[in-house]
């Protein structure tokens, strides 16, 4: 109950203040009303400590001869910290609001809370049916956000093929179930055949961005701070908890190295493109991908909770980082809490993620490591860029005070995840795996100031124009495309034509020659 | 009072009177005020048993004997009564939104009543009779007295004509298979002439090519209209010869064509739809598709595939209907619905367009919309059945899924720097939301038709036990 409890909360002051909004418009404590209702689902979603593991089911789906799995939510050890992620991110969303150019906008944080609703039944969703529903709210809700904020035609044709991305990805979550369905068995996270477990696994690669790897966005600044963050940093929690579902046991197959090699090319591109990003919101979806890369390695390497441990740096170190939009020196410093959750290195949020329980692939590693360190430098220049941002000093005295605890907020509890709270809290991990990154990372710290190529450049986008390769299957594919939209063409036209019905009757007196062959 | 003539006489009835009328908001009031009480008396009263209101008793008996016929409408049939009446409430109701209310209240009044009547006709082989006879009404319909009637109206009425001779020919011979059910020639060539009315009858591939010209030539909302009542009622008839002829149900060969051709029917429809220029003619291939889903459920053995075949009804219905309205309204501001000139229309009308959108991802089965539960568990029963059918099923979804999003991409594109306007009035607003409203709730609820649909196999006496 206790997981309805929060999410009801969440849409309730959701719903508050769209109403306050359109019924009041000068109403003063739309602020405050967004904040009170958010903490205390925090509070509740805290509180799901004490009671784990939690679970709910809506009414079941009828004819049950038809349905054999209904809507559920259910909250363990890998949930939890996905869901107090999100809660702790839109906090912060909310306290470092204030400081925004357009503040107050109750709208916008209607919408940032409600999303923070739906990541949280994303992540805790009891089977594969709540996961489809609960993925094709979000994408139906950012579709509505980017459509309603798109400046220009581009803009648009791009949230719609974001949004026919994501819809792919649901179909092969879909197709999973009708893969589980032909070996005889419901499809669920705990028994999950190895045909299926692959497309759990592809669903939650081809959202991500990573296999193959995409960009939906060409760009990212235009978005605002706060609901940019929330948009990305929700669409991915909810497919990365997918990672941490699928069991072990059914990604072993022939083509894992396969998936391997596709991960460590997009956790290669998406780091290297991060650290040389010229801002942290133009670099945002290359973050993305190259921590989402990493929690796919991981499953791979049959570690969920490693998955986990990278998923919620990317929402917790991720949301510190896009959040800091003004200068001050102690939250500068400060926001070297999150090269350390990203580390690896002993009780750091990711100190399980390079746990590997499968037999072998262990040669992929150091890739993997290059990669995280990409990472690592490039959210160690972006933290310690200040002269780009605005300073704190030049702000209203009550801003002052709630702005830093919005970024300290999610600093400090990736710290605390790092020691308790969840199945991968206080983790020696693979010291030598978080050595070498963490070495590489200076390395590389080193070297950025004294060698042209690693230093931020306009970023390039991968598009077909720069990928020679994919712009060909691109073409081929549109080529297809044309050449069956004209032979459709074509036959409607005979179809539909003066001759239409003489070939009807032809095709009638096949069907009948075909029917008399047989016996009925 | 008996059944028959509560919902077959008194609609005929109705329906003529507000053929006199005027008024657009009256017919429409009138006629889905008709609709909806005829449903709720189908919901409330039951059939056959006596009702008693204080010293009142009310008894609805259920036949009647008309023109020499005998109409039965039995107790199992009222769920059926309330769907299709309920229905018939939300497209009347709807038609003054439409702008269509004068021309498709009394007519479809009419049309309802007469497909009712082809339910409830003893012998059952009379009903290939009274939907011809729905189908001739339809004409005047989908082509008003002062213009030429078009290409694809001339198909219609010459492909749905077809169906009768073909079904009455085939009831023939199946008498003569029930004397004598040893005589092979004889159960071929009745099953061909079955399989042929059939395919005049539910627009089988390729004998639909009236339905994307049909759309293109009348008002979308009088073709949709047709196009959920007719199949409907046609499939109801067909399933009463399964029901009839336990050879038939039985039957690996015909179990097999139904699936084959219902996937034809997907694969055809998915297909041409990701293609497809044209608003009308997207929501003519989605239509089609429809009927493939109807026609896969039937072919499905397990315990379930008739509570899958009546759970397609009312998201078909509701999905239809909203596309319907919202095509009507875009043609009514927007002449030509070409997708060049329909670029950037979501600007103007929001509502419209997003009702268009999610009437098209329901019928791909988009998590959330009232496609998608039915269309999950009919993916689920034929994988279970044929894993390569459900890869097909697959390609079908697809290509409607391409349909949306392409349609969605024109819809958004707009040219020039334009500002998100309502242009839609009070009523469309209303009737849209109620349709889009409804798309969620039947996808994330569909435990809510339950009620509805319980009993409905027991119309059937042998497919439903």
């Amino acid at each position: 109950m206790l997981i309805l409890i929060s999410i009801l909360l969440l849409f309730v002051t959701a719903l508050a203040l769209l109403i306050l909004r359109i019924t009041q418009r000068e109403f003063r404590f739309a602020w405050l009303t967004a904040l009170s209702g958010t903490v205390l689902a925090w509070l509740v979603v805290l509180l799901w400590q004490t009671q784990l593991p939690l679970s709910f089911t809506f009414p079941s789906w009828q004819p049950a001869s038809l349905f054999t799995a209904s809507p559920g939510l259910s909250a363990d050890g890998l949930a939890w910290p996905y869901a107090f992620s999100l809660v702790t991110l839109t906090v912060a969303i909310l306290l470092t609001s204030s400081v925004r150019e357009d503040f107050p906008n109750s709208y916008l944080w209607a919408v940032e809370i409600a999303l923070c609703g739906i990541g949280l039944m994303a992540v805790t969703a009891v089977n594969p049916l709540t996961l489809a529903l609960v993925w094709a709210a979000l994408d139906l809700s950012e579709l509505i956000a980017m459509l309603r904020e798109a400046p220009d035609q581009r803009s648009s044709e791009r949230a719609v093929i974001a949004f026919s991305t994501r819809a792919a990805g649901i179909i092969l979550l879909l197709l999973a179930n009708a893969v589980s369905a032909a070996a005889g068995k419901p499809l669920d996270f705990l028994s999950t055949p190895p045909q299926a477990g692959l497309l759990l696994l592809a669903a939650a690669g081809l959202r991500l961005g990573v296999l193959p790897l995409h960009l939906p966005y060409h760009s990212e600044s235009s978005l605002r701070r706060g609901l940019g963050t929330m948009l990305r940093l929700v669409s991915s929690a909810s497919s990365l908890i997918l990672l941490a579902r699928i069991p072990t046991a059914s990604l072993e197959s022939p083509v894992t190295p396969l998936l391997l090699i596709l991960s460590a090319i997009a956790a290669l591109y998406g780091g290297w493109m991060w650290m040389r990003a010229p801002d942290e919101l133009t670099g945002r979806p290359f973050w993305m991908i190259g921590l989402a890369s990493l929690a796919v390695a991981s499953a791979l390497f049959g570690d969920p909770t490693g998955t986990v441990g990278w998923g919620i740096a990317l929402v917790l170190t991720g949301g510190a980082l896009f959040l800091s939009s003004l200068q001050q020196i102690w939250l500068n410093r400060a926001l070297w809490v999150g090269a350390w959750a990203l580390s690896s290195l002993p009780f750091s949020l990711t100190a399980f993620g390079w746990q590997n329980n499968t037999s072998g692939w262990g040669f992929f590693l150091p890739v993997f490591l290059i990669a995280q360190a990409f990472i690592m430098t490039g959210y160690v220049r972006h933290a310690m860029r200040p002269s780009t941002r605005a300073p704190l000093s030049a702000q209203p005295v009550w801003a002052k005070m709630v702005y830093p605890a919005g970024i300290g907020l999610l600093l400090l509890i990736q710290f605390i995840l790092g020691f308790v709270g969840w199945d991968g809290a206080f983790a020696i991990g693979t010291i030598p795996a978080g050595i070498a990154a963490s070495l590489l990372t200076l390395g590389l710290l080193w070297a950025t100031p004294r060698f042209a190529f690693l230093n931020p450049v306009r970023a390039h986008w991968v598009q077909p124009s720069v990928t020679p390769r994919l712009d060909q299957l691109y073409q081929n594919l549109w080529v297809l495309y044309r050449w069956l939209g004209r032979l459709t063409q074509s036959i409607s036209n005979v179809l539909e034509g003066d001759g239409g019905i003489m070939w009807t009757l032809l095709f009638l007196i096949f069907f009948v020659l075909l029917i008399t062959q047989r016996k009925p | 009072m008996s059944a028959p003539i509560l919902w077959i006489l008194l609609p005929i009835l109705i329906g003529s009177f507000t053929l006199l009328l005027l008024r657009e908001r009256t017919v429409a009031v009138i006629g889905g005020g008709t609709s909806l009480v005829l449903a709720g008396i189908a919901l409330i009263v039951p059939i056959d048993e006596a009702l008693r209101i204080g010293p009142l008793s009310l008894k609805i008996a259920s036949s009647a004997s008309i023109l020499g016929r005998s109409f039965l409408l039995p107790p199992a049939d009222a769920p059926l009564l309330v769907i299709i009446f309920g229905m018939c409430a939300l497209w009347f109701f709807g038609a003054e939104a439409a702008g269509v209310a004068l021309r498709l209240i009394p007519l479809g009044l009419i049309i309802t009543a007469l497909l009712v009547a082809s339910i409830a006709v003893q012998p059952f082989l009379y009903a290939a009779l009274l939907i011809e006879l729905a189908v001739m009404a339809a004409v005047p319909l989908l082509s008003p007295s002062d213009q030429k009637p078009g290409r694809g109206v001339i198909r219609f009425l010459i492909y749905q004509t077809l169906a009768m001779p073909f079904l009455l020919f085939a009831g023939w011979l199946l008498a003569g298979v029930e004397a004598s059910p040893g005589d092979l020639t004889l159960t071929i060539q009745s099953t061909s002439m079955l399989g042929l009315g059939f395919a005049f009858l539910l627009a089988i591939f390729p004998l639909y090519t009236w339905i994307p010209q049909l759309l293109e030539e009348s008002s979308p909302y009088v073709v949709g209209f047709l196009l959920w009542l007719l199949p409907t009622i046609a499939s109801i008839f067909g399933m009463s010869f399964l029901d009839r002829y336990a050879w038939l149900r039985t039957s690996p060969e015909v179990l097999a064509g139904l699936r084959g051709i219902g996937l034809l029917m997907l694969l055809s429809g998915g297909l041409w739809a990701a293609f497809q220029r044209k608003l009308e003619r997207l929501m003519a291939y989605t239509a089609i598709a429809e009927t493939g889903f109807i026609l896969l459920a039937l072919s499905l053995t397990t315990a379930g595939s008739l509570d899958l075949f009546f759970l397609l009804i009312i998201p078909r219905g509701l999905g239809l209907a909203v596309w319907a309205l919202a095509l009507s309204i875009l043609k009514k501001e927007n002449a030509s619905l070409e997708f060049s000139s329909a670029q950037g229309l979501a600007r103007a009308y929001p509502l419209a367009s997003a009702a268009l959108v999610f009437a098209v991802l329901s019928t791909a089965g988009f998590p959330l919309l009232a496609g998608f539960p039915p269309r999950l568990a009919l993916w689920q029963g034929l994988a279970g059945a044929s894993f390569g059918a459900a890869i097909l099923f697959l390609i079908g979804l697809l290509g409607l899924l391409v349909g949306a999003v392409r349609m969605m991409a024109v819809l958004v594109m707009q040219k020039e720097e334009t500002r998100w306007s309502l242009k839609e009035n009070w009523i469309q607003r209303g009737m849209l939301g109620i349709g889009i409203t409804g798309l969620f709730l039947l996808g994330i609820f569909p435990q809510i038709m339950r009620p509805f649909l319980e009993n409905l196999p027991l119309m059937f006496q042998h497919l439903g036990r």
